[in-house]
């Protein structure tokens, strides 16, 4: 009851302020009259009355001070006087304050932006019920690893009732419906309720529904699905989505938090059983395919450990082997989208590590201008100390402007951060072909609680930081000191002014040497040879069956833009093709294989070294003919006459999906055999991944469009056709109704694809980089400008001494190159440690880790940025009169 | 703030409990009530200004006593402080208390090594 009064009678004050100042001093008159009277009635003299009954007051203004005390408002007013004046002060000094701000507003916003993404990928869990329990299984061979598995595994985790509470499969695939593409999920009946997935409309996926196989064809739609397709129509339920040609009907809408279990946001799911209608490919039959992952939630008092020894996996046969290989289970937290493994925080690291380098550069950009600024109010704070404020208070006024600029800082950081992110997604989603564009996922990127308390603890900490130092040194001064214009402790100050500074160049100089030699390899691989000439050939897949394959080549054969049509396994630059090992005596060597028509090697001007091509009559898979790599012969036959030599091939099962963009790389164990021959060679190409570089050991094999291995198409349009891959579609609608049916891009876009992420990689380093030394050199020019304002007398009297303009620049050059080269050595060292580190995590296959390139720009642009931050303030310097500065100061 | 009261909280309290008392027997001004403490305290307690008005803001402001303008026997303004019927409940706790504790107090200082 007391506090509420307390807190009404405080409110009250604050409003009513002037009226109770006036009352105060109402007050305080009256017993000073009081008082007088009665000592003259005491016999007092008039004055001496009057002089007694003011030192029984005492000040006036002491004791109003006094009173005002006695509340809790006058903390919220001393804050909000102190706030005002704090601001009146910093928009004298605009500069600063832009600078402050904007420094500190761009490090926060980079962490920001840093943590929001880290946040929605590694920290936020799935929303399902107890997502801590859930663990994805993996499986370990000696060779080979992976994390699909056949239906028939997940039979026998299911019944290991004693280790898991539950498991359930998902398997996702980018299909078509009606002109746009979706992220399917695969899923088992189990999944929705075993995972406590949250719907919002219907129901979930039930058991029944994937009872047997192709029997319900039902989906539930995600929200974004439901927004995007169906405009969040309240009668959804029981209308009709098609995936694949499958009509499915609509039973349920995910709530909008709940996504999926993969590490991209999913679309829709559908039970597993429409595995085979919808991809045709046979999950339950007894050859069946291994494309399942499997994740659990184990049983309460299981630890992973135990539920990954006692729990045993049919082996596989393990393709590179090609002997049956022992398998081992794996558990692995999967509570996230992307779990928190010592693989991740390695990957994470050395980014983190960038961002926060970038804050900490912004950090000591502020606390120097901050030092200087507090240095030069030496005078205003010792006339403050000497009028009667405590250094607490004094303390208080520097931190409240620290706390202003940062609060300042803070909320243009988020604003920056907050646009940045949407540009950058947009940026990031423009800069890839379109035809990959369309299957990107992105987890949400939305700020949420969790990002505003982080940067609220950053802008905390960093007001800590850079407001607390020079508070507490500015107010250990003497006031005589302070009036006489010397500061306390000059040297000290110049030394921390010089760490900060040298500490910049070092940020700045590690960051640029990393995103010198990472924009380098990025380069580098862009340009890597290929070995074959991709020129204006287009690359056609089919998603879903390839039994439109023959039809698709005969009416592209027809279309009279186009010159010349291939058919392949897979097409060059589409990742990794399958291996098999090939036993030559007692070595076994992995060699990749690839089944082209015979022209494919003029399409792409791939020339055959050795022997000959294949001829038309071996255009069948069962011609036994093969035509090897130079690496190939190489490796298998060194020294000998690679033309006429047969070996053996374990070929994989044809799968029916072709749909290779989205594919998952997996090993396979179906086997077939084939027996071939070797007919030429053929030079080296990249038909994988390019930062891979030239295949080490490829094999092409013949085929037809009939043939049971033609998967994709490659067309050479005609010359100065000038076609473009949309301008297939209406040829291509002639053999399918859904132009996503097929997939058409230019073999020379898969290249940019993908070095995409290296480019990423590059960018982000660049920008780091970039702010970095823009935050260094306005650090350097700060400082320099201030301490050459300090030394104005010095170099006043070096001049009347006769020193010549140059000779002083070069003086203050000299000294900042001594500054700026320990900050360097520093960087030189730091860089180097990075590189190592990120030479684990990144592939540096076409540039070393000292890359002399990349460590020269980093250096050369450091002391440009050095030199030209010196030269202004230094040249600014000698330009006054000696005569006014040495008389002014007298 | 902690439970142990530091010696100017000390003196803070027992100004704030002295006051209540003497504005117990008679409505008064700021000056009176300092006039009226240095004489019953016979010139122990010399209350200036700079103790005495942030105590009656406090008091003000915590509801114990409340301050009206009238006039004064010479014809002057002054703010006449009155107690509330919740400072007089306070007083009446706070002086039983002071009672108890001096008790104490002077019970332990009396104490020789016999009692305990």
């Amino acid at each position: 009851m007391r506090g509420v009064r307390r807190l009404l009678g405080g409110v009250a004050a604050l409003f009513g302020r002037a009226r109770v100042e006036r009352e105060l001093d109402d007050e305080l008159r009256q017993f000073l009259d009081a008082a007088t009277e009665a000592k003259l009635k005491e016999g007092l003299r008039p004055e001496d009355a009057e002089r007694t009954a003011r030192l029984q007051l005492g000040s006036p203004a002491a004791v109003k001070d006094h009173v005002r005390d006695a509340g809790w408002e006058t903390v919220a007013e001393q804050f909000w006087r102190d706030v005002t004046y704090a601001w009146r002060g910093l928009w004298r000094s605009r500069a600063f304050l832009a600078t402050t701000v904007c420094t500190l507003a761009i490090g926060l916003a980079l962490v920001t932006i840093v943590f929001t993404v880290f946040d929605a990928y590694v920290l936020r869990p799935f929303a399902i019920r107890d997502p801590n329990s859930v663990y994805e299984i993996y499986w370990r061979s000696q060779e080979a690893a992976g994390h699909t598995f056949r239906w028939r595994d997940y039979q026998d985790i299911t019944v290991r009732t004693d280790l898991f509470e539950s498991a359930v499969v998902e398997d996702s695939r980018y299909l078509s419906s009606n002109g746009t593409t979706l992220a399917a999920a695969f899923v088992s009946g189990n999944y929705f309720e075993a995972l406590g997935a949250p719907v919002v409309l219907g129901r979930g996926l039930a058991e029944y529904d994937a009872s047997a196989p192709g029997t319900a064809p039902v989906a539930v739609l995600s929200d974004q699905v439901w927004a995007r397709l169906f405009d969040r129509d309240p009668g959804v339920i029981g209308r009709e989505i098609v995936l694949n040609d499958h009509r499915l009907v609509i039973v349920g809408v995910a709530r909008a938090e709940f996504q999926g279990l993969d590490d991209y946001p999913q679309d829709l799911w559908v039970p597993v059983t429409m595995y085979g209608p919808v991809l045709g490919q046979n999950l339950f039959g007894t050859n069946q395919a291994r494309e399942l992952r499997v994740l659990v939630r184990l049983r309460r008092g299981v630890t992973a450990t135990q539920a990954q020894t006692s729990l045993a996996i049919e082996p596989f046969e393990t393709r590179i082997a090609g002997h049956v290989d022992p398998v081992r289970a794996e558990l692995q937290i999967r509570g996230t989208r992307v779990p928190l493994t010592p693989d991740v925080v390695a990957l994470m690291a050395p980014v983190f590590a960038a961002f926060a380098l970038v804050l900490l550069a912004a950090c000591a950009n502020a606390s120097n201008v901050m030092l200087a600024r507090a240095n030069s109010r030496h005078r205003e704070i010792g006339i403050r100390l000497a009028l009667g404020a405590s250094r607490g208070r004094v303390v208080r006024q520097l931190l409240t402007e620290g706390f202003l600029v940062a609060a300042l800082a803070g909320a243009t950081g988020l604003g920056i951060a907050a646009i940045a992110l949407r540009a950058g997604l947009t940026l990031f989603v423009n800069a890839l072909p379109a035809a990959v564009s369309s299957l990107v996922r992105i987890v949400p990127l939305d700020f949420d609680r969790r990002v505003f308390l982080f940067s609220f603890f950053a802008v905390s900490a960093t007001t800590l930081l850079f407001a607390l130092l020079p508070a507490l040194h500015a107010t250990r001064l003497t006031l005589l000191d302070a009036i006489r214009g010397h500061a306390g402790s000059k040297i000290r100050s110049a030394a921390l002014r010089s760490i900060l500074v040298g500490g910049q160049v070092a940020i700045s100089l590690a960051l640029l040497i990393v995103a010198a030699t990472l924009v380098r390899n990025g380069v580098a691989i862009a340009n890597a040879e290929l070995g074959f000439k991709p020129g204006s050939v287009l690359s056609v897949n089919v998603r879903g069956k390839s039994s439109l394959i023959p039809k698709a080549a005969a009416a592209l054969a027809m279309d009279s833009r186009i010159e010349q049509v291939v058919v392949t396994s897979r097409n060059p630059l589409f990742g990794q093709l399958p291996k098999s090992p090939v036993r030559e005596g007692t070595r076994v060597v992995p060699v990749s294989y690839l089944f082209v028509s015979p022209e494919y090697f003029s399409m792409l001007d791939i020339p055959i070294v050795h022997g000959r091509g294949f001829s038309p009559e071996e255009a069948s898979e069962q011609s036994g003919a093969a035509i090897v790599s130079a690496a190939a012969a190489h490796a298998l036959w060194p020294g000998e006459e690679p033309v006429g030599k047969t070996f053996r091939l374990d070929l994989e099962e044809p799968t029916g999906v072709a749909d290779v963009l989205s594919r998952r790389l997996k090993d396979i164990d179906q086997n077939a055999d084939a027996y071939v021959t070797v007919v030429g060679v053929a030079k080296d190409v990249v038909s994988g991944l390019v930062y891979e570089g030239m295949d080490r050991a490829q094999v092409y094999l013949p085929t037809t469009v009939e043939g049971q291995h033609a998967r994709a198409l490659l067309i050479r349009p005609r010359a100065g056709a000038g076609l473009q891959a949309d301008a297939l579609r209406p040829t291509l609608l002639q053999v399918h109704s859904d132009p996503l049916k097929f997939e058409t891009i230019p073999l020379v876009e898969m290249v940019t694809v993908q070095t995409f992420p290296l480019r990423i990689a590059s960018w982000i380093g660049s920008l780091l980089g970039a702010i970095a030394l823009a935050l260094s050199v306005s650090g350097l020019y700060g400082v320099l400008t201030f301490t050459l304002g300090q030394r104005a007398r010095e170099i006043a009297i070096r001049m009347a001494l006769g020193a010549a303009a140059p000779a002083v620049v070069r003086l203050v050059m000299r000294q900042s190159a001594r500054l700026a080269g320990a900050g360097a050595a520093i960087g030189l060292l730091f860089a180097f440690t990075v590189m190592k580190l990120l030479s684990g995590v990144i592939r540096l296959d076409k540039v070393s880790v000292v890359d002399p390139g990349a460590f020269a720009t980093g250096v050369a642009l450091v002391a440009a940025a050095v030199a030209m931050a010196s030269y202004g303030p230094a040249r600014r310097s000698t330009r006054v009169d000696p005569a006014l500065i040495l008389k002014a100061d007298g | 703030m902690p439970n142990e009261p530091t010696p100017t909280d000390l003196v803070q309290g027992t100004l704030h409990m002295l006051i209540l008392k003497t504005l117990a027997l008679e409505p008064m001004h700021g000056y009176g009530i300092g006039v009226r403490l240095e004489q019953i305290s016979r010139g122990v307690f010399q209350v200036n200004g700079g103790s005495l008005f942030p105590a009656l803001r406090r008091l003000e402001r915590d509801g114990l006593i409340k301050g009206e303008w009238s006039a004064t026997e010479n014809n002057r303004r002054a703010k006449y402080y009155t107690l509330t019927p919740a400072g007089r409940a306070t007083l009446k706790r706070e002086t039983r208390d002071w009672e108890v504790q001096t008790a104490a107090i002077a019970r332990i200082l009396r104490a020789s090594a016999g009692e305990v």
